[in-house]
C-alpha cells in the first residue's frame, strides 16, 4: 500500500480533461487505485467516480494504491497532474 | 475497442458532443454522430443513424454503444436498428445514460480499452453524477 498527499494548485481545479486523462493513466496499472478527499473517496479509475468528488483549487487530496505495481502507479499519476498538484508533506510514493 | 454513436435531434449538438469527446478521451476512440433530419432540420432520421453505426463498426469498433439526446430519438433507433444486418445488430447496445455526461465517460472508458459491458456500466453510473448541489 502506498500513499500520497496532494494538494491541488490548478485554480480550475479537477476538471473534465485533466480528470480523464488522470483516470486513463489510472487504467493502465493493476494496483487498486482511491483517490480521497475529506471523507469522500472514489475510484481512481472511474471518471464518474472522480468527477463526482468535485475537486476544487486549494483542496488536499490522498492518493492511495494497493497492490503489485503501486509505487509505480502513484509515480505516474503524480508525473500526470505535473504541476497542478504538489505534496503536502513531502511523502513520497 | 468499443465505439460511440451519438443521436441527437441537433446535428450542432452532435457534432459539439463528439469534438468534447475526442478532447477529452483522445482521438482512438470511433465515434459517429447521428444529429438532425436529411434535410436539416431538428429531428432524428433511421437512415443517418444505421449509416452512423455502420460507419463506426467500419472504423474499427469490435461494438458500439449508441446514446440519444431524447426519448422521441430511440424511436428512430428502433428503426435503424431493423435495418441493420443481423450481424452488425448483435454489435450494438442501447445506451439510456444522459447524452452529454454518458458520452464523455463511456468514451474514456472506451479508450483504456474496456469492453462493451464496462463502456455501458460506466455510461449510465454517469446518471447519479451530481453537477451542482439543489
Amino acid at each position: 500500500m502506498a500513499e500520497v498527499r496532494l494538494s491541488v494548485l490548478d485554480p480550475a481545479g479537477l476538471h473534465a480533461r485533466p480528470a480523464a486523462q488522470f483516470v486513463r493513466t489510472a487504467s493502465r496499472f493493476q494496483s487498486d487505485i482511491v483517490l480521497g478527499i475529506g471523507d469522500k473517496a472514489a475510484n481512481a479509475k472511474s471518471l464518474v467516480g472522480i468527477l463526482g468528488l468535485t475537486i476544487r483549487p486549494g483542496a488536499e487530496v490522498s492518493l492511495t494504491a494497493d497492490g503489485p505495481d503501486a509505487d509505480a502507479a502513484l509515480n505516474a499519476l503524480i508525473d500526470e497532474l505535473g504541476a497542478a498538484v504538489e505534496r503536502v508533506d513531502g511523502t513520497k510514493p | 475497442m468499443v465505439g460511440l454513436v451519438l443521436v441527437s435531434h441537433s446535428a450542432g449538438l452532435a457534432e459539439g458532443l463528439r469534438e468534447m469527446v475526442a478532447q477529452v478521451a483522445g482521438d482512438d476512440v470511433p465515434v459517429a454522430t447521428a444529429g438532425g433530419t436529411d434535410d436539416g432540420r431538428l429531428g432524428t432520421s433511421a437512415p443517418r443513424i444505421a449509416e452512423a453505426i455502420r460507419a463506426t463498426l467500419a472504423a474499427g469498433a469490435d461494438d458500439v454503444l449508441v446514446l440519444v439526446d431524447l426519448g422521441s430519438a430511440v424511436l428512430s433507433l428502433e428503426l435503424a436498428l431493423d435495418e441493420l444486418e443481423p450481424a452488425d445488430r448483435s454489435h450494438v447496445r442501447v445506451s439510456d445514460a444522459p447524452l452529454v455526461e454518458g458520452a464523455v465517460v463511456a468514451a474514456v472508458q472506451a479508450s483504456v480499452g474496456a469492453g462493451i459491458d464496462e463502456v455501458a456500466d460506466a455510461a449510465l453510473g454517469a446518471r447519479a453524477m451530481v453537477k451542482a448541489a439543489s
